[in-house]
């Protein structure tokens, strides 16, 4: 590991503006879950860290009726854990009570859960100079792919490693990013980015830009969510592939769904076509099963994850039956 | 029992309060004045020539030491396929030169100074590309070790397989994977003049110690090797070079150094268990008796050598033994490829073995419609072992991991086991029980039954003596790898002085207080040294007694030794051990030697495991939701660390078969999972409930009955689970470890095949 300054940030423009300075290789360090062992494994050399730790305005969770705000420096446990989330926005209160192991959620932030990078592990190789490092070439696409993309992968199939940012999509949260200069919000959706763009990053954030809160819509009557995340272990795992479905029911009726898939793509995926037949549907005609194929009906799986096909399809198959079974106890009651 | 037997009681472990309140001292844990600390540099090519290597700008870095490179090493071997350091390197993360600095730090920046210029090799990544005859060559000899595949033969194949109604074949794989220690190996080297002591992880102090004066070229009698206390063995600790390495760069910078591997630097370039084919070829009448077994194994060692054909050996005791049969053969064929290393590992290749033998007879059972206990029951080889002659002269001690036939065991509780086990399981009513939970959890239970060589190792010894204070002191150089062998045998000797276990002091594992012990390994440990122990004892015993008759003028008979007192007959106390060690003339001590083992009978460990498991149709998630170990291990000289054994080697073999594997790219060779993340040792949200029951058949040979323990734990685990995902969802996965990915996949390919 070589030397690097280490800075704390006052407040986020101050954050932003130490990152500006101190060119490409400055990043900013929140719960370093993620930085830490890039650091040590030699994937990347930043010669400025900047902490975020003493910036109160980053910390915490503003709830009400008009929506959610948190901050980007609150931990998963604080995410997974907080009343308000677990009551109204089910999918990200279980995607961060998902997320590596009890110690790591309670040092790792919303905010590093957005902007870890992908775990391919040839990025994480010292010993391969891919895409995601600015190299020519991917040695994934026609190498060791089971745990890669199925969905947009031609460039670096990689996939998003985040629990929480498929929930948040599937919510249809904004992310609030801070700079020196100013604020700005995007859709969830906007803020990760393909590799077409630039393989070497997976959201928009500009240079100077950090990620200072996620923002969730107010409440609506109706909105059902919830994430399952299939894994080769139960704890300490990343998503073989995990479903976000948040759906507005009403009665026995879906207005309308969204449909967020993560372990299967560079970034969160839609899968809008699933959406898209779910919409006005009533829940008791819903084929679960079919909604799964067409959640995958554009998949292109690579030499070793073809099974990830059928496993993203039964997940959301499995959501559907979730949500229709708490609606059928919802009437009950 | 008597009420206060030593043997068969829970005893704590001898050093569990340093364990516990930190004290211990790990290799990792010495710290030396002026001590400097070495680190490795590897490479990155999986075969290699070194052409050229240049330290110079790293041996100008403030700090730096002492460097070492091929070029400069001394010209001793490690093994012989092992130079201290060699122009050629074999897999990638293979050693190519060393430094030593004063921080850890420093080391890791020169690291990154040294220039090496290297012309690239061909290299081949599996047994099967490295027999192929025009494969590149990972060493001047050839791939395929000795020339030839290992085939052991009793009786004639062929004829049994003429003989059978219905002949099966199947073929299996298991991946290369890491016994995952929590404890990195590590060596701390110091000189003193031409003196050198090592402290490191090690498995045998003795062995280490040669292994380090031949390397060298010094005298045994000049090395010292300290066993400090083991973070896990598994038996490879060490088959590598580190304690070489880290010895001549002590001698270089003058100063001790200390090298301690990282946690990715262990998954490397430590040692791993060996990545396997298996084909068996089973023969069977329709009333299910088998006629033939035929097992072929192809197993990749790595770069090196290793332990590599006593495990290719091993992987085939299974097929040869289990199993009542007059017509076997086993083909084992070792290969060099250029992965990394493959060495000692738990049971070595008997867990391989017995998956791909366990599977197909379960799928046989199935066949011929008939329980799969049941159909052990029919088939287990007995007491009497295997038709057949002996061809071991009479007199002389048999092998414990026979092919012929002819010779009974020492004792073989399979039966014992298999009923046990099945009762305290519930496997009949289980296997009756409806099946599917949820309409995509299906539940289904299997078993499986192993046979394993082990009690009887090398040549074996113990010293034991009474101090002054009147404590007994227990002298071995043996090591002591974690499992508690020292303080079993430190029972097997108050036991026999009929005194308190807690007066009893341990030395084990240095060469310097301790006398020549063989490595701590095959499951030897309580068996071998526990005889020398028992031995030693027992005259120890006498010399005491004698002492009492001296001072006493009693006759011997008339004496009884108990609690730390000589009694009379009647009971009352007549001196106690302080009081005859002051009084003593000669000098009460006893070191006994054993060559253990048995010239009438094999002396084997046996067991059966079951496993219930629940598979998710739809994730291919399989869940154990509950295990039983049965094993016959003789009698059990201490439940609490038996049962831990057999636990830990549920739990790690629970990785091996469902999620555990060494994945190296296949075009370039590097390792891609080299951390805790992603060679996924199972967790506690994994680990089912694990209920262990011993069959408590005595065994006429071991000490106090006992037989090995140590390894058998671990053979039965990945065939019980697969057999159990195969009664679940009616796949048969032949390649482990079992991953959702491979359950769907199979799943997948059943639902197309009925399509």
């Amino acid at each position: 590991m070589n030397g690097f300054e280490f800075v704390a940030a006052r407040d986020a423009a101050d954050a932003g503006r130490m990152l500006a300075e101190g060119t490409a290789s400055a990043r900013v360090i929140a719960g370093g879950t993620d930085l830490l062992g890039e650091l040590k494994e030699g994937v990347i050399s930043p010669a400025r860290l900047i902490s975020l730790a003493g910036v109160a305005r980053l910390r915490g969770i503003k709830a009400g009726d008009e929506g959610a705000r948190i901050g980007a420096m609150t931990t998963l446990s604080e995410v997974a854990a907080h009343p308000h989330i677990r009551a109204n926005y089910v999918a990200l209160a279980q995607a961060a009570a998902s997320v590596a192991t009890p110690q790591i959620r309670n040092v790792g932030t919303l905010g590093g859960n957005l902007c870890q990078r992908p775990r391919c592990w040839y990025y994480r190789s010292p010993l391969f100079d891919c895409r995601k490092k600015g190299g020519a070439e991917c040695f994934a696409y026609n190498g060791m792919n089971k745990f890669h993309a199925i969905f947009g992968g031609a460039i670096c199939p990689a996939v998003h490693p985040s629990d929480t940012a498929v929930a948040l999509v599937a919510l249809g949260a904004e992310i609030e990013l801070a700079a020196a200069d100013g604020e700005r919000a995007l859709a969830a959706d906007n803020f990760f980015a393909p590799p077409e763009a630039d393989a070497r990053a997976e959201n928009v954030l500009q240079s100077g830009e950090i990620v200072a809160a996620a923002r969730l819509p107010a409440p609506e009557a109706g909105l059902w969510s919830v994430y399952l995340k299939a894994k080769e272990r139960q704890a300490m795992d990343f998503a073989l592939a995990s479903v976000a479905l948040a759906a507005i029911v009403r009665g026995d009726r879906i207005e309308r769904a969204r449909i967020a898939l993560g372990g299967v793509a560079p970034v969160p995926h839609r899968a809008r076509a699933a959406e898209d037949a779910l919409a006005g549907m009533r829940l008791p005609d819903v084929d679960a099963a079919e909604i799964g194929r067409l959640a995958v009906h554009n998949a292109e799986p690579l030499r070793d994850n073809g099974y990830k096909v059928r496993l993203t399809a039964g997940l959301v198959a499995r959501a559907i039956r979730t949500l229709r079974e708490d609606a059928r106890e919802t009437a009950r009651q | 029992m008597r009420a206060d037997a030593v043997i068969g009681r829970s005893v704590a472990r001898y050093d569990l309060p340093e364990k516990l309140t930190g004290e211990a001292q790990y290799a990792a844990d010495v710290r030396l004045p002026g001590m400097l600390y070495g680190k490795i540099l590897r490479s990155p090519h999986p075969h290699a020539r070194i052409v050229r290597i240049d330290t110079s700008a790293a041996e100008r870095l403030p700090g730096v030491r002492a460097a070492l490179t091929p070029f400069d090493a001394p010209e001793g071997r490690i093994a012989p396929d092992v130079a201290i350091l060699d122009s050629i390197v074999r897999f990638v993360g293979d050693e190519v030169a060393a430094v030593a600095a004063d921080d850890e730090d420093i080391a890791a920046d020169a690291l990154g100074l040294i220039d090496v210029e290297y012309e690239a090799l061909p290299a081949v990544f599996s047994v099967r590309d490295a027999l192929m005859p025009d494969a590149p060559r990972t060493h001047p000899e050839g791939n395929l070790i000795g020339g030839k595949p290992l085939t052991l033969e009793r009786g004639n194949v062929e004829e049994g397989f003429a003989r059978a109604d219905r002949v099966f074949e199947r073929s299996f794989s298991t991946p290369a994977h890491s016994g995952s220690a929590l404890e990195p190996r590590a060596a701390v080297a110091m000189w003193e003049e031409d003196r050198l002591t090592v402290w490191k992880s090690s498995r045998g102090v003795h062995a280490d110690r040669l292994n380090l004066a031949l390397a060298l070229g010094i005298e045994r009698e000049n090395v010292r090797v300290i066993g400090a206390t083991m973070g896990a063995g598994y038996g490879n600790k060490d088959e590598t070079r580190l304690a070489v390495i880290t010895a001549i760069l002590a001698r270089r910078a003058g100063a001790p150094v200390k090298m301690e591997l990282t946690r990715e630097e262990e998954f490397v370039a430590g040692r791993k268990r060996h990545a396997t084919e298996t084909t068996l070829r089973i023969g069977v009448t329709n009333a299910g008796e088998i006629t033939a077994i035929h097992a072929t194994t192809l197993m990749d060692t790595g770069a090196y050598l290793s332990s590599g054909p006593g495990v290719v050996r091993r992987a085939g005791q299974g097929a040869l033994y289990l199993y009542k049969c007059a017509n076997v053969r086993y083909d084992g064929y070792l290969a060099y490829t250029n992965q990394p290393s493959g060495g000692s590992y738990r049971a070595l290749g008997a867990p391989q073995g017995h998956f791909a033998l366990e599977a197909t007879i379960d799928h046989i059972a199935q066949e011929l419609g008939m329980d799969p206990v049941e159909f052990r029951l029919i088939n287990h080889v007995g007491i009497e072992g295997q038709p057949g002659e002996r061809v071991t002269p009479a007199n002389q001690i048999v092998d414990t991991q026979p092919v012929e036939g002819g010779i009974p065991f020492s004792s073989n509780g399979l039966r014992e086991c298999i009923e046990k086990g099945a009762d305290a399981f519930g496997w009949r009513e289980r296997r009756a029980a409806d099946a599917n939970r949820a309409n995509h959890i299906k539940r289904g239970v299997g078993m499986s039954i192993f046979i394993y060589r082990g009690g009887p190792g090398g040549r074996s010894s113990a010293r034991v003596s009474l101090k002054p204070d009147g404590r007994v002191g227990l002298t071995a150089g043996l090591m002591d790898v974690g499992e508690g062998s020292a303080t079993v045998i430190a029972q097997i000797v108050a036991e026999t002085l009929n005194m308190a276990y807690e007066d009893v002091d341990v030395l084990f594992g240095d060469t310097a207080q301790t006398p020549d012990a063989p490595i701590t390994a095959g499951s030897t440990a309580t068996f071998s040294t526990g005889l020398a122990a028992q031995k030693a004892a027992n005259e120890l015993r006498a010399k005491i007694l004698g002492a009492a008759v001296a001072r006493l003028g009693a006759d011997a008979d008339a004496l009884e030794l108990r609690n730390g007192r000589v009694l009379s007959k009647d009971g009352a106390s007549l001196l106690t051990l302080s009081e005859i060690a002051a009084a003593a003339t000669q000098d009460l001590e006893s070191e006994a030697w054993v060559m253990p083992g048995s010239a009438d009978y094999i002396v084997n460990s046996f067991g059966a495991h079951f496993a219930e498991v629940e598979v998710d149709t739809e994730t291919g998630q399989v869940r154990v939701t509950r295990y039983v170990a049965a094993h016959d291990s003789g009698r059990i000289l201490n439940p609490q660390l038996a049962a831990n054994q057999v636990e830990g080697g549920v739990s790690q073999m629970l990785g091996f078969t469902l999620s555990e594997q060494m994945l190296t790219d296949a075009g370039s060779g590097v390792t891609l999972n080299a951390s805790y993340l992603e060679h996924k040792s199972p967790t506690i949200q994994e680990y089912p409930p694990v209920q262990v029951v011993f069959a408590d058949v005595i065994d006429p040979v071991g000490p106090f009955g006992a037989k090995a323990l140590g390894e058998p734990p671990s053979i039965g685990v990945a065939p019980a689970i697969i057999n159990a995902i195969r009664d679940a969802v009616g796949v048969e996965i032949a390649d482990l470890p079992a991953t959702p990915d491979r359950i769907l996949d199979a799943l997948a390919a059943r639902a197309d095949g009925e399509g």
